[in-house]
């Protein structure tokens, strides 16, 4: 049985061996080891066991091993593209949410249960592509329209998450958009009506989402999967937040300047 | 004093001291939390008497060298009052007094009302109400017993006939060089302590927040405490002794008028100088009892929490309006309920300005709305509509203010302008009305700080969400009243300066005839005895009038400095807060320990960069302010100093009032945003927003309440060199 762990990591797609557990993980790979850098982190862990995909696992066996110095091996690299179209859902374990400073939340699987509340949705995509996406599907139906191999354009996996649309999914055009942060309002506005008029499942808002992603948007949580599997790992009510992750809380809401 | 009504001020100067001495000990009673609140307590408080012993080490010198000079102007060369060099020491030193007992008391309150907060709502606004009614009560019991001691002495050792009225001008006009201290203490205390507190902010935002990403109040950033030790030592230090001064000043220069209104009656002349400090007295007692009044339920919301602060001053204010007609009605004085009318028209003219601050820097209207809807602009945007705001509200201050002089002067001249020494009595005891009540009034600004660091106190400790969510609703009703207190000081800063300003007149004829000029020869030929000339007689005699051009270029001056002053100061907070900058980066990157939260950072260093670039950058503009009225005094003579005192006032006022409802504009627009508006937090109207309220920052904080004291300083430094312009000028 190998001492390291596997992470997943979303920004940037990478899969990685580290010594690390999870938290302080999160804290170098946020960042770096003098905490030179700062920037958002989303990871998955994964099966320690899981030997598939095709990654040089050799790697980590030579290079993952304790410093000479006793420091633990902070990362060895093992994939930096199409890592998630190589890991199975079913390999991946908890989602790790890391905010600039370095602070980690852990969210575990949850039962889906599709929610028919909302007509409208929107999602950020993190992985393998990075857009903001419209939607008339619930998520486990987007993750599969994305990843259906019959869809002309799709991807083999998906890792997203839903973003609250506020008052606009319900009334696009005049809905109080005042709490949402998304840059453009007008064209994310115009980009809902629209489906108003086709039969479009999906519309793209955004082609690429260039900051991270804001923590408090999170509707329900975060989505993995792809046409045959879907995991799900729900996303806490700020109040819970509030009470039991409050250092991660008020470090996901501090706007930084890049 | 012959006068029983006198015995009022001294009396309630006592009762303020028992009671601030109360408050403490019931404030020292309570409990100080657990080991690691007491810890970060520690922390501030040791800060903050670093900061105060660095800036009462620099006191200290220039205090010797300037009481130095005047010992030597007043007993070498005989051209100054003797008696400058030591009430010059006195205001200084009880100035320095008051700041210091307001420090310890603010920074061992902060504790104890963070660990009442964790059971109580109502408990932790008494303790940290009550704790800084500790700062208001002795700023006005220390400086009302300073008045009184004063004059009984000063009184007691002037040589002459009690019944000879200008002998008792002598007397007022040698008692209000008290402030000569008390002024340049609080110079140092106002812009010492505005360059501490953002240079302390901003780096600690800069680094912490925008760089590396860690929340406010975060434990790890190296520039916390003196962040926090900054909250203290402006808004408890710096205000405090910025309404010592004015609290005296406008008291001293409403006695001095009061006297030469009067020289000729010297019954009434005794009477008008008793009034300012009989109603200051009155002011004092319905002051501890409007601090009992402030109190609130359990689970209490923000509205709530405002109504309990509100309903302890605005009784304190009813009440004096009916108090302060007693007193005079007691005195007997001549034209009662004119002088009662003067004391009514400053009590109102200060309500004005405090709701004009409210509207202009409260999210709830619209022109803070109207900056919060341009940040969706960008930070251009945000930039312009603040500066668009902070211009816009001058208006309504530089309006009261104006309405009030105008208004007192005639309620006290009995609407005949011809009486102007009654007017200008009425005017300076509109600022005495304004500052009655300034027992409560302080008390809420000093408050402030207490609930912010109870809140930050509560946060590096790691207190539960109900704790915060008390010190949060504390903090937020301490930003309300910080706010309103700002244009208080500002308000009250003008009528106390223009109160200053008349009083100069009457000093300049006592250097007059203690030069042995006893005659004044006016343009028209005509001969006027100098202790019998009037102020229009005096204005003529030095040619005061717009179209001698030595007015306008001091006019032009006095405006200038106000400028220079403002641009040096937040220049000065910009360097200072770059040492931090410099000082924070250098820690994160030498421990990233300290990021990982395993390791302390240096705090005490952090404090120590702020203590001394603020003592550093302060030493330029304090020059500035000491050094213009002599040197335009010197330069072009009396009527030079009107017009500079005049340009500084006029512009000074406008600025200052500029200055910081622009910076709180921006600042609660930046909230504003935060709750959820425009967007809300992370969107692109709130990194203009941030980007906004970090221009705004030593604007409000530092260069604004900075030009109180200039305007002030000015003016008074103008009074104790009366007699270097009169003996030396050129012109």
């Amino acid at each position: 049985m190998s001492d390291y762990r596997l992470y997943l990591s979303l920004i940037p797609e990478a899969l990685i061996a580290s010594q690390l557990e999870p938290a302080a993980f999160g804290a170098y790979y946020s960042t770096g080891r003098h905490l030179h850098a700062h920037d958002q982190a989303l990871f998955f862990e994964v099966d320690p066991s899981f030997r598939g995909g095709d990654f040089p696992f050799h790697l980590a066996d030579e290079r993952c091993v304790t410093q000479p110095s006793g420091a633990p091996k902070s990362s060895v690299y093992l994939g930096i593209y199409t890592a998630l179209a190589r890991v199975p859902v079913s390999a991946l374990g908890n989602l790790y949410l890391v905010t600039d400073d370095g602070r980690t939340l852990e969210l575990t699987r949850g039962e889906y249960t599709a929610d028919s509340a909302y007509s409208l949705h929107l999602y950020q995509e993190f992985c393998p592509v990075r857009p903001l996406v419209a939607s008339r599907l619930e998520p486990q139906s987007f993750c599969r329209s994305i990843t259906d191999p019959q869809h002309p354009v799709n991807v083999p996996r998906i890792a997203f998450a839903e973003l609250k649309l506020g008052e606009l999914w319900s009334d696009p055009a005049h809905g109080n958009a005042d709490d949402l942060p998304y840059p453009a309002i007008g064209h994310l506005r115009d980009v809902l009506l629209d489906f108003e008029h086709n039969t479009k499942e999906n519309k793209l808002v955004m082609r690429q989402v260039r900051q991270g992603i804001i923590y408090r948007m999170v509707e329900r949580g975060f989505y993995v999967g792809d046409h045959k599997d879907f995991a799900y790992y729900p996303f806490p009510s700020h109040a819970e937040l509030e009470s039991k992750h409050y250092d991660w809380w008020r470090s996901a809401q501090v706007t930084r300047f890049d | 004093m012959t006068e029983p009504v006198f015995w009022i001020a001294p009396i309630a100067a006592i009762v303020a001291m028992i009671f601030a001495w109360r408050f403490y000990k019931e404030m020292q009673a309570e409990d100080e939390g657990n080991e690691k609140m007491r810890t970060i307590g520690g922390h501030v408080r040791t800060g903050a008497m670093a900061y105060l012993r660095q800036q009462y080490k620099i006191m200290l010198v220039v205090f010797a060298v300037v009481a130095g000079l005047f010992a030597y102007l007043a007993y070498g060369l005989g051209i100054q009052n003797v008696w400058l060099p030591v009430t010059f020491v006195f205001g200084g030193f009880f100035s320095a007094l008051a700041g210091y007992f307001g420090m310890q008391t603010a920074t061992r309150a902060s504790t104890r009302t963070t660990a009442a907060a964790q059971t109580s709502l109502a408990k932790a606004l008494r303790i940290s109400f009550r704790s800084g009614a500790v700062m208001g009560l002795v700023v006005v019991g220390l400086g009302l017993a300073n008045l009184v001691f004063w004059f009984i002495l000063v009184d007691l050792l002037t040589p002459g006939d009690a019944i000879d009225g200008a002998r008792l001008v002598l007397v007022t006009t040698t008692v209000l060089t008290f402030s000569m201290g008390a002024s340049l203490q609080a110079l140092f205390a106002r812009v010492g302590g505005g360059i501490y507190t953002k240079a302390a902010d901003v780096g600690a935002d800069l680094v912490g927040k925008v760089e590396a990403g860690i929340p406010e109040d975060d434990p790890r950033n190296p520039a916390v405490i003196a962040d926090n030790v900054g909250d203290n030592v402006g808004d408890v230090a710096g205000m405090g002794a910025d309404l010592f001064e004015s609290y005296c000043g406008s008291i001293l220069a409403a006695s001095a008028l009061g006297a030469a209104a009067y020289v000729a009656e010297p019954t009434m002349q005794l009477k008008a100088v008793v009034a300012p400090l009989a109603i200051a007295g009155v002011g004092i007692l319905l002051s501890v009892l409007g601090v009992y009044m402030v109190k609130t339920r359990e689970g209490a919301d923000q509205r709530e929490l405002l109504h309990a602060l509100s309903r302890g001053i605005n009784v304190s204010a009813a009440l004096i309006v009916v108090a302060a007609a007693g007193v005079l009605w007691l005195l007997g004085i001549d034209n009662t309920w004119g002088i009662w009318a003067a004391v009514v028209t400053g009590l109102v003219t200060g309500i004005i300005i405090g709701r004009s601050t409210e509207y202009f820097t409260s999210p709830s209207y619209r022109p803070t709305r109207s900056i919060a809807r341009a940040a969706e602009g960008g930070a251009a945007t945000t930039v312009i509509a603040g500066i668009g705001v902070g211009m816009l509200s001058s208006i309504p201050p530089v309006v009261a203010v104006c309405a009030g002089t105008m208004l007192a002067f005639l309620f006290a001249s009995g609407f005949d302008v011809a009486q102007m020494g009654q007017g200008l009595y009425g005017v300076a005891i509109a600022a005495v009305g304004m500052l009655s009540t300034l027992g409560i009034t302080l008390a809420s600004d000093a408050y402030g700080p207490i609930a912010d660091n109870a809140g930050g106190n509560a946060e590096m400790s790691g207190l539960g969400p109900e704790v915060r969510e008390r010190t949060d609703a504390l903090d937020s009703l301490g930003n309300t009243t910080a706010a309103t207190g700002k244009g208080f000081a500002i308000g009250s800063a003008a009528l106390t300066a223009l109160a200053l300003i008349a009083s100069y007149v009457e000093v300049i004829r006592i250097d007059l005839i203690a030069a042995g000029i006893t005659t004044l020869v006016l343009p028209d030929g005509a001969s006027v005895a100098t202790a019998e000339a009037s102020l229009l007689q005096f204005m003529a005699y030095y040619n005061v009038t717009l179209l001698n051009p030595v007015v306008l270029i001091a006019l032009f001056l006095g405006a200038m400095v106000a400028f220079a002053f403002s641009g040096l100061t937040v220049l000065a907070v910009g360097r200072a807060a770059q040492l931090m900058v410099d000082e924070v980066r250098r820690q994160f990157h030498d421990n990233p320990h300290i990021l990982r939260g395993k390791a302390d950072p240096d705090y005490e260093r952090c404090v120590a960069i702020s203590t001394v670039g603020a003592q550093r950058e302060m030493i330029l503009p304090s020059v500035i302010a000491i050094a213009a009225p002599v040197l335009v005094g010197l330069l072009f003579g009396v009527a030079g100093v009107v017009g500079l005192l005049v340009g500084g006032l006029a512009t000074g006022f406008a600025l200052a009032v500029f200055l910081s409802n622009a910076g709180g504009a921006w600042d609660n627009a930046k909230k504003h945003i935060e709750a959820g508006h425009h967007g809300g937090k992370n969107s692109v109207a709130h990194r203009a927003s941030v980007i906004g309220d970090t221009i705004g920052d030593p604007f409000k904080d530092t260069s604004g309440p900075s030009l109180n004291i200039l305007i002030k300083l000015m003016s008074i430094v103008a009074i104790v060199m009366t007699g270097v312009t009169v003996s030396f000028s050129l012109l």
